[in-house]
């Protein structure tokens, strides 16, 4: 998948995630650069720590390159049927759940082999 | 070859035993002549190489288009588990009817091929590679066309074949969106799609399509026992990697998904439970055939071979008795015999549809099974049989128009 299309694709199955639990707030966050990028989203519900674990899991699968060019690329195409975060997990580089003052935050990042997001750079005023 | 899972030691495991029986059953070179006249059959469906060469052959043919699927997975640094289990199996399955070494090749130096285009590695499309075999009699077809030199009709088999490879992956991602992984063949449903071209393509210039049906009826204690014995160790060795709790745990782990696309038991569960459940998926097929009184041949080991397969990425008891039973009842409302090739054929291809089950329930798994024996006879006029996995072209306009339906429902009706 190109750029671009990965970026909707994970957006809309990440969307379809948090919207199954009817939150009353969500942000998506994006921050491209040229060799990666990092995709924050957001909302308002409070989990449980096995549900974390389990969101964490998923978006962190083995390595699985016979299915990520494949079956990864149901990710965001089905928006009635229940999201699968494994999906994501196989386009990603990693991904990371924390829970905030109000309710869930997932991080995902994507990158070439070379990409390391500690290297990550953001500007200041972002 | 330095897998150390335990998939990869049964599957070869199996090819190696399948290797040794070919050459026990009949003396060497009537093994080798059959081999040759398996070689240069068309293959289309239904051609049950079990009388086309004989059971040696057909067990020489088996073992090395095994043994050349391994390699191609070892050679794309890809582990076995769920999925290429599945198409090993498979590969091995289809192997008993229609696939050889020289009809499938080109294709998956097609899809090689494809993957460099895109600018990929092979092990993205592997999958897609292995599946695509299917497309294996188009290849032999074309290089059988009677009024063409041999040599031009050879060349132009192998080109048609490459050709093939090198689209299907765009089709076979395309066709997966159609159905969202409710059909688990979806590359047999791709297949069929373009060979609805391609068979249309012939027709117009004069080619004959009409689909012919070789079945074997005699009876073959080896072939017979073939499925009995993979399932029972697959059984054996599922229960001694996890110990009888763990493993009956997993199993009832596995009973509790769908199986809808990609759902990978290795991984989901555990290999041990995943192989348990092959197995007990393999021994239920094989009970099924015998109480109808069906013969173990060519193409119902195939099936049965593939089912075990997919027992590791789809296909659980729980998901796979609603659709059998719908193809069941429609054999039986229709006035057919449970034992004739399309019905039997059918309801045990037709688990493909297992994931319709899983995931909306019995009644519209049964619905599915029943539409799919209405329509799957119908599907390999359309590709004139060079299309291996018709059941999986028919399953994907199937379950294509249950998803439909069920999506439209949720998204209006229940709304309200």
């Amino acid at each position: 998948m190109q750029h671009k299309e990965i970026i909707v694709h994970l957006v809309s199955e990440i969307t379809n995630y948090i919207m199954e639990q009817s939150p009353s707030r969500m942000v998506i966050s994006l921050h491209n650069e040229t060799d990666g990028l990092h995709l924050s989203a957001m909302d308002d519900i409070q989990r449980s720590d096995s549900e974390l674990k389990k969101m964490e899991q998923d978006l962190n699968p083995k390595v699985r390159p016979e299915l990520s060019d494949y079956y990864g690329t149901m990710a965001g195409t089905d928006a009635i049927s229940a999201a699968r975060l494994n999906l994501i997990g196989w386009q990603i580089k990693h991904g990371y759940v924390s829970r905030t003052t109000e309710g869930t935050k997932v991080d995902l990042w994507i990158g070439s082999d070379e990409y390391d997001s500690k290297n990550f750079s953001r500007k200041k005023n972002q | 070859m330095n897998d150390r899972n335990p998939l990869f030691f049964v599957v070869l495991s199996i090819i190696c035993i399948l290797s040794v029986l070919a050459f026990l059953t009949e003396p060497p070179l009537d093994v080798l002549y059959g081999y040759y006249n398996i070689l240069t059959h068309p293959g289309r469906l239904i051609s049950d190489f079990s009388s086309i060469g004989g059971v040696g052959a057909v067990l020489l043919n088996v073992s090395i288009m095994g043994f050349l699927g391994l390699l191609v997975i070892q050679l794309a640094g890809v582990s076995l588990s769920g999925p290429t289990f599945a198409s090993i199996m498979t590969i091995i399955g289809f192997s008993f009817f229609g696939k050889t070494p020289v009809n499938t090749a080109p294709i998956v130096f097609g899809v090689y091929v494809a993957a460099k285009l895109a600018g990929k590695s092979f092990k993205n499309y592997l999958i897609i590679a292995l599946f695509g075999t299917a497309f294996g009699p188009i290849t032999s077809y074309v290089a059988n066309i009677p009024g063409l030199h041999p040599l031009v009709a050879i060349l132009l088999g192998l080109l048609l074949g490459m050709m093939v490879g090198v689209l299907l992956p765009s089709l076979a991602i395309a066709m997966l969106r159609l159905h969202e992984g409710y059909n688990l063949y979806n590359v047999g449903f791709s297949c069929g799609f373009l060979g609805l071209f391609i068979a249309s393509l012939f027709t117009a210039m004069g080619m004959e399509l009409s689909i012919q049906v070789e079945w074997n009826t005699t009876f073959s204690l080896i072939l017979t026992a073939i499925i009995p014995v993979v399932s029972l160790v697959l059984i054996i060795i599922g229960i001694s990697i996890d110990g009888i709790k763990k493993s009956v745990t997993g199993v009832r782990a596995i009973l509790k998904l769908s199986g809808r696309l990609p759902a990978d038991f290795t991984d989901l569960v555990s290999p041990g439970a995943a192989m348990l459940n092959a197995g007990l998926l393999g021994l239920a097929g094989s009970i099924y055939v015998m109480s109808i009184g069906a013969v173990f041949n060519g193409p119902v080991i195939g099936a049965l071979f593939t089912i075990i397969g997919f027992g590791t990425f789809g296909k659980h008891l729980k998901n796979v008795w609603p659709v059998v039973s719908g193809i069941l009842a429609a054999t039986l409302i229709s006035g057919k015999s449970p034992t004739a090739p399309g019905p039997l054929l059918a309801l045990l291809f037709g688990t493909t549809l297992a994931p319709i089950a899983g995931e909306f329930g019995i009644v519209p798994g049964i619905i599915a099974g029943f539409l799919h024996l209405v329509l799957v006879e119908r599907t390999a006029v359309w590709h004139g049989g060079l299309v291996l996995y018709n059941n999986g072209f028919s399953g994907g306009l199937v379950a294509t128009f249950i998803f439909a339906i069920s999506e439209w429902i949720k998204a209006n009706i229940k709304k309200r």
